[in-house]
């Protein structure tokens, strides 16, 4: 019997087109978008390197300080630092200098002496940088000026070494030792969440087809002489199965066709999406179980619930996931949509699991919460009010 | 004894829904639960089934208590609710089969079962059809299949032929008389006096949550005083006759609006005769003339003073 209602529970979650829209189709078209609007973004924070070129002219070759900051930040450092360089320098005369910017070659040009000068054609991101470097590099030149004026001795004891060492303006970071960061997957590891929570329409659904007081369906099930817990777990198994096969299709879609990179841990993973939509699933059947309104009303308390979960995990707005760890750590822990989300950005970033244990530790834990209070709530078998 | 229902009493808040409710169903026979909107009959049906809590009483069916596990009391009912209870998502064959397995495991026993119940039903042409494609008329048939294809000893019926067109309904009500002919005891609610007297051997009228009259629909009629109902049109009537037709045997009372004289007759012989020799006496002409007997309507009338439509 059990295997019969769970085939017509499957059968009855896939035909409904309503449901499927917005627990497979509504989360695709979601990526979709997601991966329309942030393809470029990591591309434009990537710093590029900016075109310059030096004046040659004899203040130029009198100053070897100069010279060694500017080589500094015109090749890379060897890769134990990783430092980046900024710059693409040319070391050119003044006529050349005017060329080359008058054809874009270069985004200006500096010319040292007293003050140190830049030529540039229009003002942008480039030309505050190169800006920004060389005032840099004067103020720090004035500083040290004033100490030897005051303190000698200073040169003697390494202040030409120091300034001869600025430190680099760029440092690539790395958090793990596994992959390169990508600030856009956590939109799209809050989407893989809020669709495994979108599996609670599946369990609303199951919830209300077994209780009398909410579906004349479920009344006619509560005339049969059938356990109502053989039913709803045979309902809550077949929608934890769609829910799950929505999420590889979804997974799929996100790597094999939008190309998003989700390191190779499969197997947590997996895990992660099973007690994502187990999760999901319980949530959806205790809000059906636990109020008696109407199921458009309970869909909408879902909808807003779920949606509210996915923002504050980060899902609209990536900053909010910080904020909500420095100001509310406790709401993270709660909100389980965020510990879906921080257990793949842990799988992702972090060498060991024990992030990712205790996001999906919580997951389990409140599963099991989930579907114990529900039973509490239905294992009622007659109603006050149909 | 089938059904027993003794003293019931079902309270939401301070209104009491069932007072005191009693009524036995005896095997094979067609018993009506009749009454108005809101006169308690679903309640009575849902606290039956072990659906509703209620507050005092004893219920029984096939002489065991009844309780929401008691499964093989449940096993030998059929329900057909008042709302079509079926899946949208499952076709008329998946839905038959998928409530006919809540009560038979075997699935080629079920599956004769299933035919069955499309042929009673007059579906099979529509075991493909999704219920959203039937008509109001074969949505009902398919919500009756569904509860009657495990066939059932007991089969409760709770106004089945709400908002049914008259070919549907008609379908329905030989299809319960067919289900009672192969062996099946039924218990019909319904606000349809002429339904539940056209259908059922014996028939319990309610009114807020108590029985008011219980009987067959001969001994519900002989409880009343009215006999008869005789109806004239007559295009001109003198106050004078009127009070003249007042005074004849067995009238209790006399109207005349719009042409039409309704007479009420206490129970007597040869109104319609004395009637007519009236008219020829007092050379009254006279268009229509038709008699009624008593309805339930009449009954309910008598007993509670307002219609049973009310």
């Amino acid at each position: 019997m059990f295997l019969n209602i769970f085939y017509n529970r499957l059968k009855c979650i896939v035909r409904d087109k309503s449901l499927i829209f917005w627990t497979l189709v509504f989360p695709l078209i979601l990526a979709t978008f997601f991966n329309m609007a942030f393809s470029n973004l990591s591309k434009s924070e990537a710093l590029k390197v900016v075109d310059i070129a030096i004046v040659d002219n004899a203040q130029y070759q009198r100053d070897k300080a100069f010279q060694n900051f500017v080589e500094q930040h015109s090749k890379d450092i060897p890769d134990s630092e990783k430092d980046i360089h900024l710059f693409n320098v040319r070391v050119v005369s003044p006529e050349e200098a005017d060329r080359l910017l008058d054809n874009n070659e270069i985004a200006g040009y500096v010319t040292y002496g007293e003050p140190i000068r830049l030529t540039v054609k229009s003002s942008g991101f480039n030309q505050t940088i190169i800006k920004e470097i060389f005032d840099q590099y004067s103020q720090t030149v004035s500083t040290a000026m004033s100490i030897v004026k005051r303190e000698p001795a200073a040169l003697q004891n390494g202040l030409a070494e120091d300034l001869g060492n600025i430190a680099g303006f760029t440092r690539e970071v790395q958090i793990g030792t596994k992959d390169k960061p990508d600030i856009t997957v956590n939109y799209f590891y809050t989407l893989i969440a809020m669709s495994c929570f979108y599996g609670a329409f599946f369990g609303l659904k199951e919830v209300t087809d077994i209780q009398a007081n909410l579906s004349k369906r479920a009344a006619r099930l509560n005339a049969a002489p059938v356990h109502k817990l053989k039913v709803l777990s045979a309902g809550l198994f077949a929608g934890l199965m769609v829910s799950l096969a929505e999420i590889m299709l979804l997974m799929g879609y996100l790597v094999f066709v939008l190309k998003i990179d989700f390191g190779n841990q499969i197997g947590f993973i997996l895990l992660n999406c099973l007690l994502g939509c187990a999760s999901g699933i319980s949530f959806g059947a205790l809000i059906s179980a636990a109020n008696k309104k109407s199921e458009g009303v309970k869909t909408a308390i879902l909808i807003v619930s779920t949606m509210a979960a996915a923002f504050l995990a980060g899902m609209m707005f990536d900053r909010m996931k910080y904020i909500i760890q420095q100001y509310v750590p406790a709401l993270s822990y709660i909100n389980p949509v965020a510990l879906i989300t921080d257990a793949f950005y842990a799988l992702y970033y972090y060498d060991t699991h024990t992030r990712f244990y205790i996001n999906t530790g919580l997951l389990g834990i409140y599963t099991v919460v989930f579907c114990l209070v529900t039973y509490m709530i239905i294992r009622r078998q007659k109603y006050d009010n149909i | 004894m089938i059904v027993g229902v003794k003293n019931l009493v079902k309270r939401y808040g301070d209104l009491v829904a069932l007072d005191h409710l009693s009524f036995n169903v005896k095997e094979g026979e067609i018993f009506g639960l009749l009454g108005p909107n809101g006169s308690g009959k679903t309640t009575a049906i849902n606290c039956i089934l072990s659906l509703l809590n209620y507050d005092k009483g004893e219920i029984e069916l096939f002489d065991k208590p009844m309780a929401p596990d008691a499964y093989d009391i449940k096993r030998d009912i059929g329900v057909i609710m008042q709302d079509v209870a079926v899946f949208d998502e499952l076709t008329v064959y998946e839905n038959i089969d998928y409530f006919c397995s809540l009560y038979v495991r075997d699935r080629e026993k079920r599956r004769g079962l299933v035919e069955e119940a499309l042929d009673f039903v007059g579906l099979k042409d529509f075991r493909k059809f999704y219920p959203k494609k039937l008509s109001g008329g074969l949505l009902r048939r398919l919500n009756i299949a569904c509860g009657i294809a495990h066939k059932p000893r007991l089969i409760i019926l709770d106004e089945p032929t709400v908002a049914v067109d008259p070919q549907s309904r008609n379908n329905i009500l030989d299809g319960i008389k067919r289900l009672n002919e192969d062996g099946a005891t039924i218990i019909y609610t319904s606000h349809y006096m002429e339904e539940v007297e056209q259908l059922c051997s014996r028939i319990v009228i309610m009114d807020k949550g108590r029985v008011i009259a219980s009987g067959s629909k001969e001994e519900l009629k002989g409880m009343i005083k009215l006999g008869e109902k005789i109806s004239v049109e007559i295009f001109g009537l003198s106050s004078v006759h009127i009070n003249q037709i007042k005074n004849l045997p067995n009238v209790s009372s006399v109207e005349y609006i719009d042409k039409t004289l309704s007479i009420k007759y206490n129970k007597g012989k040869n109104n319609l005769t004395t009637l007519l020799d009236f008219f020829r006496e007092h050379d009254i002409s006279f268009g229509r003339i038709y008699s009624e007997l008593p309805t339930l309507n009449d009954v309910f009338l008598e007993i509670t003073g307002k219609e049973l439509r009310d």
